[in-house]
């Protein structure tokens, strides 16, 4: 058990919640949703980022459409999905009772 | 004055120093190796090169025209190593191939004869000259040394390549950990030639 691969285990989780949590709040593309990312430190570069969308986009979580951008490329705009809705839902949820029952077990 | 070269990136043309082109292709070629194994590997490529496109977008002003080496340094430093993405289910696959792939060769880098002590002590992890200091005390003592080592000498393979070197020092072989290594060679070789000047 070593601790970088604990933490590391840890921050994915929690990094996949906290995309679909950001997409929750409206239609953004990759880097609009690194900004937030980076804001709250939860990464710190980021290629951390597209693969976990890419998995995403392929459990049917997430869909993206293509818009033109005034300067630039042409930009991916990512949506939550119904399932994707429904998952993050669910994952909610068991954030709070986790959240509760490490609180419950580190205060006593 | 400087040589440039024009890309496409992501759809967008760039013109780029050609020290600056190889450090990001090089840097691209790293990422790709790395996602392979994933089934949307040409999508994940595809949206880092945008962002990547859209970084430089970014660098380039009327007055500055070309993508600098520095230029793509700073990028990388955005974007991170792909050591760096904390996929905790790819470290746990580096971890078991390193233990599976040690191996004896005998060291080139590290011999007097033929390397097999270097190579030895390599592998068991001590150093090279008590590995000799052992074969000279059973030459000695028992005769049997040089013919041992012969032997030695004859079957145990040469570490030849950069991937067989770290195969012997039990370190697993991968894009980054090569590129490291050879980098280590080369500042080895940039040394010794300054050594060499001085003397």
């Amino acid at each position: 058990m070593n601790l970088e691969n604990a933490k590391a285990q840890m921050r994915k989780g929690v990094l996949e919640f906290c995309i679909l949590s950001i997409l929750s709040r409206g239609d953004a593309y990759a880097s609009d949703i690194i900004k937030k990312l980076k804001e709250s430190e939860l990464i710190v570069v980021e290629g951390t980022l597209y693969p976990l969308l890419s998995r995403q986009k392929n459990a049917g979580l997430l869909s993206y459409r293509w818009e033109e951008s005034p300067q630039g490329p042409p930009r991916k705009y990512y949506a939550l999905t119904d399932k994707g809705k429904e998952f993050l839902k669910e994952l909610s949820s068991s954030w709070s009772e986790l959240m509760d029952a490490v609180n419950s077990i580190n205060n006593k | 004055m400087k040589k440039t070269l024009t890309i496409n990136l992501a759809g967008l043309v760039f013109n780029i120093d050609e020290d600056a082109y190889y450090c990001l292709q090089d840097y691209l070629g790293k990422i790709k190796t790395y996602f392979s194994e994933e089934k949307e590997v040409n999508d994940i490529m595809h949206d880092i090169e945008t962002r990547i496109a859209e970084l430089l977008g970014e660098k380039i002003t009327p007055t500055k025209q070309v993508v600098t080496l520095q230029d793509i340094e700073e990028i990388i430093k955005i974007m991170g190593e792909p050591h760096e993405f904390g996929d905790p289910d790819k470290e746990k696959k580096s971890t078991y191939y390193r233990t599976s792939t040690k191996r004896v060769y005998r060291d080139p880098d590290n011999r007097i004869l033929g390397g097999v002590c270097g190579g030895l002590g390599a592998y068991m992890g001590v150093d090279p000259i008590i590995m000799r200091i052992i074969f000279i005390v059973i030459f000695f003592g028992f005769g049997a040394g040089l013919l041992i080592y012969l032997i030695l000498w004859i079957i145990i393979p040469e570490a030849k390549t950069t991937a067989q070197k770290l195969e012997m020092r039990g370190e697993y072989v991968n894009v980054s950990n090569i590129g490291g290594f050879v980098r280590e060679e080369f500042e080895n070789l940039k040394n010794s030639f300054k050594g060499k000047k001085k003397s």
